[in-house]
């Protein structure tokens, strides 16, 4: 606690009701389309509170138009959004990894290409805020990756001005800019979680970011065999590749629990999913040609082109329902140009310790 | 029941800066194209270098084509705009 009113610098409106704020918020193009919660002082200072910042606080700045994002103004989009205190540490923390450098904010945002940012929970906060990474993982699971991923998508709208036709160029985008935040399922696995793999130490909470295309959907329950299961997730990255774009990058694959316990009673692991996918996620460029975009194979037609530059580049998270044979891959914004980013929640992994 | 709501925006947003004074003409002057380096800027760019040249007398069309084109134009592009008359940067979807 602070222990002292909160100083809050934001232009206030007076509204009548609950149903005015809606039409405020509305009318200067300031929510998704959906119903928001009006965001109260009282309500942005509880969201403060709880992750002991000052209004004025420094989240960061957009590195492209230098915009500066504070804790104030990320609490407001958080309460609109519909999250609860609990979950503005969480928020605060996918804000912080995508101002990035390599995370290309701008470029992902204002892209043609339409992508929505992916966070991927992990560690102990998914219990505490009760995010659940099983059934309809990818659609509307529970409250709290609907109102985090949702108040990640108002905060680009209104701090960064990432409207449709604003700086959102977006031809088409897709259903995850509305929300777009999976918790892995770490319960039901014996596989290491995301952030472990990617460099933080167990049990430490985690946020991933990912700019992230719309999910590709398999189906394959007639075989408990890796290489056949791991195969029709890595025909639906060649699909992508040819469809979509050939450049390699971050993918995330969603493996549901039905194949991952084939996948772990064979003694696969993350690492082994990962180096499988990168030996065959792999297309030539003439592969182009099947798929009406000949004009641009030229001379390079019989050059390979991997989906991933190094396994390592694989996102893989566990989640997903119980039953079903199905897996998604999440395919990327566009290649390297954007890097996912690993971010642990409230802690500093490698922080000087303070000087006596 | 009367609700006070807080402004969601960036109300500190800066300014995109201003304009470089108008040219009165192109002719004799130096115009620096900035390409996004897509597949559509090849076309369009070329022509357009044409335009300037033949229709406007521009003495001299610098091409420029940035490393990635989702990024903004690299430094050592930005570093030369100083030394021309004018500048395009363009799009190629």
């Amino acid at each position: 606690m602070i222990g002292r009113p909160m100083q809050l610098a934001s232009r206030t409106y007076d509204v009548a009701d609950v149903w005015a704020a809606q039409e405020l918020y509305h009318a200067n193009g300031w929510t998704d389309g959906l119903p928001i919660v009006p965001p109260t002082r009282d309500a942005v200072a509880a969201c403060l509170d709880w992750a002991m910042m000052e209004p004025q606080q420094l989240v960061g700045i957009e590195p492209v138009r230098g915009v500066a994002i504070t804790a104030e103004k990320l609490a407001i989009n958080a309460i609109m959004a519909g999250c609860l205190p609990m979950h503005f540490p969480v928020v605060l923390t996918a804000f912080t990894a995508m101002l990035r450098t390599e995370f290309l904010l701008h470029g992902a945002t204002a892209s043609t290409g339409g992508c929505a940012v992916l966070i991927i929970l992990n560690g102990p906060i998914r219990l505490e805020i009760g995010a659940s990474g099983t059934f309809n993982t990818l659609g509307n699971s529970d409250r709290a990756t609907a109102v985090i991923g949702r108040a990640i998508r108002l905060a680009l709208i209104n701090i960064l001005e990432v409207r449709p036709g604003g700086i959102d160029r977006s031809t088409l985008g897709h259903p995850g800019k509305f929300t777009f935040c999976v918790a892995e399922d770490e319960e039901n696995t014996t596989w290491a979680p995301l952030s472990v793999h990617r460099g933080l130490p167990p049990e430490v909470s985690a946020v991933t970011v990912m700019a992230a295309g719309a999910p590709r959907q398999i189906m394959n329950e007639w075989t408990t065999k890796p290489e056949e299961i791991l195969e029709t997730f890595a025909a639906e990255m060649r699909a992508n590749m040819r469809h979509y774009s050939i450049w390699a990058g971050n993918y995330a694959i969603v493996v549901p629990q039905q194949l991952r316990e084939h996948l772990q009673t064979a003694g696969w692991s993350k690492s082994d999913v990962a180096a499988f996918i990168f030996e065959r996620a792999r297309i030539h460029r003439r592969e182009w040609a099947d798929a009406g975009k000949g004009a641009v194979v030229r001379d390079r037609g019989d050059t390979v082109y991997g989906a991933l530059e190094s396994p390592d580049q694989l996102l893989v998270v566990a989640a997903g329902g119980p039953a079903g044979g199905f897996g998604a891959i999440i395919p990327p914004w566009l290649g390297h140009k954007s890097h996912a980013v690993t971010e642990a929640i409230g802690v500093c992994i490698d922080c000087e310790p303070p000087k006596a | 029941m009367q609700l006070q709501v807080l402004d969601p925006t960036n109300e500190a947003i800066p300014p995109f800066g201003e304009l470089a004074p108008r040219l009165n003409s192109l002719a004799g002057k130096t115009v620096g194209l900035i390409s996004n380096g897509k597949e559509g800027t090849k076309g369009f760019f070329a022509h357009l270098d044409r335009m300037l040249r033949d229709d406007h007398g521009v003495a001299n069309v610098i091409t420029r084509v940035k490393s990635n084109y989702s990024a903004p134009a690299d430094p050592h592009i930005v570093a030369e705009i100083a030394g021309w008359d004018a500048v395009v940067s363009g799009l190629g979807d």
